[in-house]
Formats: C-alpha cells, structure tokens, sequence
C-alpha cells in the first residue's frame, strides 16, 4: 500500500499542471462549501464539462479533492453565522452557533478545522487499506432494513437536542418528521400535502428549510433583541482549542470516524446522515445531554469528524463497485465515463495509477484543510465584527439566493421564509430548531428505506427483527427512547411533589 | 388474464409505430449539414431544463446532446436540472419558461405514461413539439452472475414459483410506471409472484443485487453496462420483440411465451408548441442532425443504445408517445386504476 501511495504522491506532485489542478481543487471546495446555496456540488456542476479536457486521473482527483474541502467548508457559515454551508453542516450548527454566541467562535472554528482533517485523513487511511473488501462487505451486510434501524437509533436520542423539555423535543422532532412527508412518497410515487401543486410534489428540500429554520429564524431573534434594545453583539473569541481540549474528546472523535465511515460506505447514504449520526451519538453518551444545542464543543467536533470521515468512505463503493454514494460522486461517475471509463472493479485492474492519485490527493486534501483552515480561521473571525443591520441583509440575501439556486423554485424562498418565521415563534416556545431539522433530514432516509425494507421482509415484522443489526439497533433504540420517556416523567412527577 | 385483448397491435403495426427491430449500420437522416440561423437566432445560449439529477441517464443523455448540438452550431447549452415528483416538477417548470425558443427541455417516457394517467399533465406529443428522440432502449431482467440457485430464466422462474411471493427483483415501481406495468405483464404471463422494492436511486439499486439483498434486477442494459462488463451481473430475460445481436443468447419474452407488446424506455428533446416556428425548425435541425455527430453516436454506443433504432423525427416521435400514451391508458384500465 505504500510503495501505491508514495507513487500516487509523485503522480500528483510531479507535474505543475496536476499540482494546480490539485489547488484549484482544495480552495475551490473550501469557498463554495462556505458559500450557502453554492455548494461543492455546484462548482462541480460548472467544472464538469471542463474535466474532458483533463486527464481521466486530473478530473477525479479534482472532484475528490471538491468533496473533501467542500464539506468541511460549509463549517465555517454554520458556526459564526448559523448558515450550514450544506446539510451535512447543519449538525454543525447546533452548538457551533451558540458557542459564537457565547464568543467562543474562535474555538469551534479551530475544532471544526482539526476534526475535520482528523475525519477526513482517518477516513483516507482506511480507504487506501481496504477498499474492496470493505465495499463487499457493506452492500452484502447491509440494506434498506438496517439504514431505517441505523436511523430509529438515531431518532432515538434527537429529543434530548435543543428543547426546554423533552416533550417539546419530541414535538420539534415529530413536526420534521411531518414536514418530511410532504411530497411524493418515495416507494410508491404517490403526492402527500401538495394541494395540487407540482413543486410541492417534490418536497420540502432540505436547503431552504434549515437555512429558513436557522439562518432567518436567528436573524428575526436579533432583531427582536435589537428593537428591544437588548442586542449584543457577539465577542469575537480568537482562541484555538488547546490540545488538551481536543485529548479531552478523543473517545467522541473515534466514535465518530466510525459512525461517519459506516455512513459514508453505504450507498446512497453519504455525508449528511454521517454528520447526523455522529451528533446524535455524541449526545447518547455524553453524561450531560443537555448541554448540546447550547454551545458543546463535542456536538462541533462530533458532527465535523464525521461528515468528513464518509468522504474517503463514500470513494469506496464507487471505486470498488460503481456505487456512487451521493450527488457528488455521482458526477465523479460521469467524470470516468468522459473518458471512456466505468468505476468498477475493473477500474483497479485497468487504471490502478488514478486510483492512487486519487486516493494520495484525498490524503493531502484533508491535510491541507488544516493548514489552510488554521491560517484562515483568524481572518474569517473578523467578520463577526461587521455590524448586525449590514451583516442581517446580507444574510438573508445570501440565504434567499442559497434556496432558490438549487431548484430555481420561488417556492424554496417562501419556504425558507415560511420555515424562518415557524422557527422564531417555537424557538420563543421552547421547541427545539435542531430537533425539527433532525426530523426533516432522518425522516426522508428513513421513510425510504422502512418502505423498501417493509417490502423485502413482505411486511412481517418478525422477519424484519430476524436481521441482527436491525434487532440490536431497533432494541437500543427503543431502551433509549424508554429511559428517556421514563426520566422525563420521573422529573414531571418530582417537580409536581 | 389475457392481454392480447386489450393490446391489439399487429406485431407489424407495433414495428411501424414504435420502430421496433434492431438497429442497422448508423445512416444519418439529416441531409443538410448547415443551416442558416432564422433573424439571427439563437444570439445567446439556449436553457435546456432537465427533469432528472446530473448523474442519471436523462442528466447524461441532456449532457451528450448538448455537447454535440454546441460543437455542430457553436451555441451554448446551459443545463437547468430540476428533479423531483418523477419529472413532473421540471415539466411544470418548463411549461412556465417563456415560449420563445430559446428555452428546449429534455424529458422520458414518464411524461407520456403521467399524460395517460392523468390528462391534465401535458400532452409531450401535442403540448409540446418533440424535437428529437435520441434514446430508445429496451428492458432486461438480470441476476448475479455468481448466483447459484438459478442461472436463466426458466430456472429463476421455478425457483420464484416455489418461493410463494418471498423472491424480490429491483426496479423503480412507482405507481403507473414503466417498471411496475412491464412486471405485472410479466409475473401475470409467466404466473409468477414476485416482491418488486423500488429503488429511486441506481446506486442502491444496483446495490442491492451485487450484496444479495434482492434475488433479481428490472433495468435497461445501458444503465448497468459497467456491471455486464465486469461480469458480475447477467441478463436472463431480454423485454423485447426478438434478441438483440450482442444478448442473442438471452431469451426474449416472446421466447418464454410471453405475448404482451414490450414498454420502451425512450428519451427526447423538446419545445414549447407556441414556439416561433421558423425557431423551431432550426432546433428541429440543430438537436436532429446532433444526434448525428460522432461524439453523440459514441455516447449512445457506450449506453448499448444502438443495439435498437434510438432515432426518431418529430413525427416520428409524435408516433411513438401517442402509441405509447394509448398503451398506457389501457393498461392502467386494466390494472384498475383512476385515469383523469
């Protein structure tokens, strides 16, 4: 594996063109990840019919190396602003927010820097190891029936996430989960909610309503609080999180190279479950559950390593099998077929030299993350400074050309507005905006996959649980959601005595 | 039940209208290798919307006819992906865009089988002028090629047979879909029950079978080319009216007999009706003699879509979405669902 690695990384760094190819490619992905609305995948979607005049190995490496600095890009808007780059940030968001707010920036931009890098190279390593056989492995071992338990496991936590009580966490998770509905349903095709319009028919997509549900809601809060007279600004909090700090969270970032690698391989799945997954799992075994959604850097380091981990993962089924995990590697798929070329397992045997390339600029890309991240970290705080009436408008503009630029659709901007202003009332009420977000993103992977694994165990339940993960992640799930129910009216009942 | 009732093309009538019959050596059918832009037009890039992700077949077909239509005319083609509600979010789209022929669409047999079930959805054949069709393709069921509970058709079907309803294929079986009306044709003719799991994505799809999740796979050969190629999956029953040379030793349908007249997968190009008709003709060139170009024919070859004759003119295309909307109509009759 290293002698393939050290020849990648000569393959790479030997030819000026391929090393700016290689640049473009990691600051590009950092600035369009940042940008709302204009995410990786829309660079991509620009570069694509330029990679024909690439080499096969210049075209996919850049759009690997895209992936990788994309998702960490959108980090950034997450944490000081509230605007996930992409929905794989919006976990982000939780608690990087609320520690800007409480002018901690400077170390939830630091952690999300680190533990993306740490994701991304881990993640890097592991694919380079064992690519084939752990794509073999997950397409055999898991379907549709797991991904829904891996996502009832998931669920099972998200009450305890930003909600005054875990009754209302449980309505803010109930109400994503509705929202998630509208639309066509994924199986049999059939519109729910759409009232006859066809845009409805195709869902609420996930873009407007976390921008409208974090970046506008958090505006209309402000400016509450301004015409109050009771706005502050946040302190613009340079420092780094001290290594000790990260050591301190080493058994959260392991869980979630874990969590975010296992997402990142299944088909289909991806980066923003990942991210979703690590959160959730940050909160389930953290002693104090409470705290996240108010600014614990565990829920910033949790999220960020795991969305980057399934970068490499998600390279796997690709390569290995001709699976493209998510849009991205989907258009890597077309990338290969430019030059006449199918991802597969033949690719290993007929172009073993850009497989290495790839794999060696992924390695050096998450690398570069860190170096280029903790450069810019200090200057990007500095926007914290710009007064709230110019930094609003140009949020909501940003935000506004974010939602309608993926469908071109008015209706995602009056969803975003819409989804602004339920979220200003329930963030009044006590309800919680992750938990909301959480139901929206789990609830259509979850749906989707319930419906399809339903049909492959033709609906009988005790087939369903005769699948071993499925059994042992839908029986931890239900002793979470038990104690967690059991707690809530264990503290209702002493509060009442 | 008995559809040669309710399908009543004469296989010569069905070889007229649909074209059907594998593809000889490639002819060009535009003469003309010029055409003089009508006032100037097009003075800018043409917006082509397209109803289905980058990534898909539609993405791919949208991006090779592009390519060629900018390399034969010089003008740009920007591509404007609006996926969601199986196609119907870009046709409603579309249909909103100014009709000044500046903006073309692409678009599948899906909008021809929404027509059918609903007549409010637009007519492609008559709400809109078809400009080309430059994919037509036929279906196949495949399995792994490792398998080894059954290796072809007869033996997958007996062993579907004694699984009592428990065997499961792949496809996309929304509700009036190619997919789900060409497997009911086929459980019904070979008297068979089979669980269909509708994937939306080809990724989980093809996923599925490769880790043995499901027992069998309902795709067209073009999208899983990749996988015939690396060997891993084989075609045991071609949805056709005879075999195509390159899976000559694959039965067809009519092979196991199976009568029913086979659902084409097709995909074309199109503008709005009210369009300027002198704009119009030029498109009608420009995305006709595209098909044309080399880098156009390459593309199909690598998605097996030469096996059979992709090409059809506008009439050509009005033919085929018109005997394919009556088809569908009838089918859903059948199958007992509400048509609007």
């Amino acid at each position: 594996m290293i002698e393939h690695f050290l020849a990648g990384s000569a393959t790479l760094f030997g030819d000026p063109f391929t090393i700016g190819v290689f640049i473009f490619g990691v600051l590009g992905g950092m600035l369009f990840g940042a940008i709302p609305g204009v995410s990786m995948l829309t660079l991509c979607a620009i570069l694509l019919p330029f990679t024909a005049q690439l080499t096969a190995s210049q075209g996919v490496m850049l759009f690997a190396v895209i992936y990788c600095t994309g998702t960490y890009g959108g980090a950034i808007t997450a944490i000081l602003f509230n605007i996930p780059g992409a929905p794989e940030n919006a976990p982000t968001a939780f608690d990087g927010y609320p520690m800007t707010q409480q002018g901690k920036a400077g170390k939830a931009v630091g952690a999300a820097v680190l533990c993306s890098a740490i994701g991304g190279v881990a993640s890097a390593i592991v694919m380079m190891a064992a690519t084939e056989p752990l794509a073999k492995w997950a397409i055999r071992n898991i379907g549709p029936p797991e991904i829904f338990a891996l996502v009832f496991f998931g669920l099972a936590v998200a009450s305890s996430v930003g909600g005054k009580t875990m009754w209302k966490g449980w309505m803010s998770v109930l109400l994503g989960l509705l929202i998630a509905t509208i639309g066509q349903d994924p199986v049999g095709g059939i519109n729910r909610y759409n009232f006859g319009f066809a845009d409805l028919a195709a869902g609420i997509a996930f873009v407007p309503s976390i921008l409208g549900f974090f970046a506008v809601s958090e505006i209309f809060v402000q400016a509450e609080k301004k015409a109050m007279g009771k706005f502050t600004a946040p302190k613009v909090g340079l420092s780094f999180p001290t290594f000790a700090e990260i050591w301190f969270h080493k058994i959260a970032v392991v869980r979630s190279i874990l969590v975010g690698f296992f997402c990142g391989i299944l088909p289909g799945i991806g980066a923003t479950l990942a991210a979703f997954m690590g959160y959730g799992e940050a909160v389930r075994w953290s002693k104090d559950k409470t705290s996240f959604g108010k600014g614990n850097i565990e829920g910033v380091i949790s999220s960020e390593t795991a969305n980057n981990a399934a970068t490499g993962a998600a390279m796997i089924p690709l390569l290995a099998l001709g699976l493209p995990g998510g849009a991205l590697t989907a258009m890597m798929v077309a990338v290969f077929q430019m030059h006449d070329l199918e991802p597969g397992p033949l690719v290993f045997y007929n172009s073993p030299d850009l497989i290495w390339v790839v794999f060696a600029a992924m390695f050096y890309a998450n690398l570069c993350i860190l170096f280029i991240g903790l450069l810019e970290t200090k200057t990007i705080l500095h926007l914290l400074k710009v007064p709230f009436q110019f930094l609003a408008p140009l949020i909501l503009l940003l935000a506004s050309i974010g939602s309608y630029i993926g469908r071109g659709l008015v209706l995602d901007v009056m969803v975003m507005f819409g989804a602004g202003i339920i979220g200003f009332l329930l963030r009044r009420s006590g309800y919680s905006i992750p938990g909301i977000v959480l139901g929206i993103i789990l609830g259509k992977i979850g749906e989707q996959n319930f419906a399809q694994g339903m049909q492959m165990v033709h609906y009988d339940l005790l087939t369903y649980l005769s699948r071993p993960v499925c059994l042992i992640l839908i029986i931890a799930g239900s002793l979470t959601l038990l104690s967690g129910i059991y707690k809530a009216v264990s503290t209702s009942l002493n509060s009442k005595a | 039940m008995n559809f040669r009732k309710t399908f009543k093309f004469s296989i010569t009538a069905a070889a007229l209208i649909l074209g059907v019959g594998t593809a000889n050596a490639f002819v060009c059918s535009v003469s003309d290798a010029t055409m003089a832009k009508p006032g100037g037009f097009p003075e800018r890039a043409l917006t082509m919307i397209v109803p289905y992700g980058p990534a898909g077949g539609s993405g791919q077909v949208a991006a090779g006819m592009a390519e060629a239509v900018t390399s034969l005319t010089g003008v740009s083609i920007n591509r404007d992906h609006k996926p969601g509600g199986s196609g119907t979010l870009g046709m409603a789209a579309y249909i909103a865009m100014p009709a000044d022929g500046y903006n073309v669409m692409e678009h599948i047999d899906d909008a021809s089988s929404a027509h059918a079930l609903d007549s409010g959805q637009p007519n492609p054949a008559s709400d809109l002028i078809p400009l080309v069709t430059s994919q037509v393709t036929f279906s196949q069921i495949y399995i792994r090629t490792n398998e080894t509970r059954f290796s072809d058709w007869a033996s997958f079907s007996a062993w579907v047979s004694a699984q009592n309803g428990k065997a499961t294929i792949a496809n996309v079986s929304k509700e009036g879909s190619m997919e789900r009306v060409t497997m009911k044709f086929v459980t019904e003719a070979a008297g068979i029950k089979i669980q269909q799991i509708s994937f939306d994505k080809g990724a989980p799809r093809y996923g599925a079978l490769l880790g043995g999740q499901v027992d069998a796979l309902f795709e067209q050969p073009g999208d899983v080319r990749n996988f015939l190629d690396s060997g891993d999956f084989k075609p045991i029953l071609t949805i056709f009216n005879e075999r195509p040379s390159v899976f000559s030793d694959v039965p067809t349908h009519k092979d196991v007999g199976m009568t029913f007249e086979p659902l084409l997968r097709f995909r074309g190009f199109f503008v709005h009706k009210n369009a300027p008709a002198d704009r119009v003709a030029w498109l009608k060139w420009a995305f006709q003699r595209g098909y044309c170009e080399d880098s156009y024919q390459k593309f199909n070859d690598s998605k097996y879509m030469s096996v059979i004759d992709s090409y059809r003119d506008t009439d050509g295309s009005i033919a085929l979405i018109n005997s394919t909307v009556k088809q569908y109509r009838a089918v859903y009759k059948e199958m007992g669902l509400e048509l609007k």
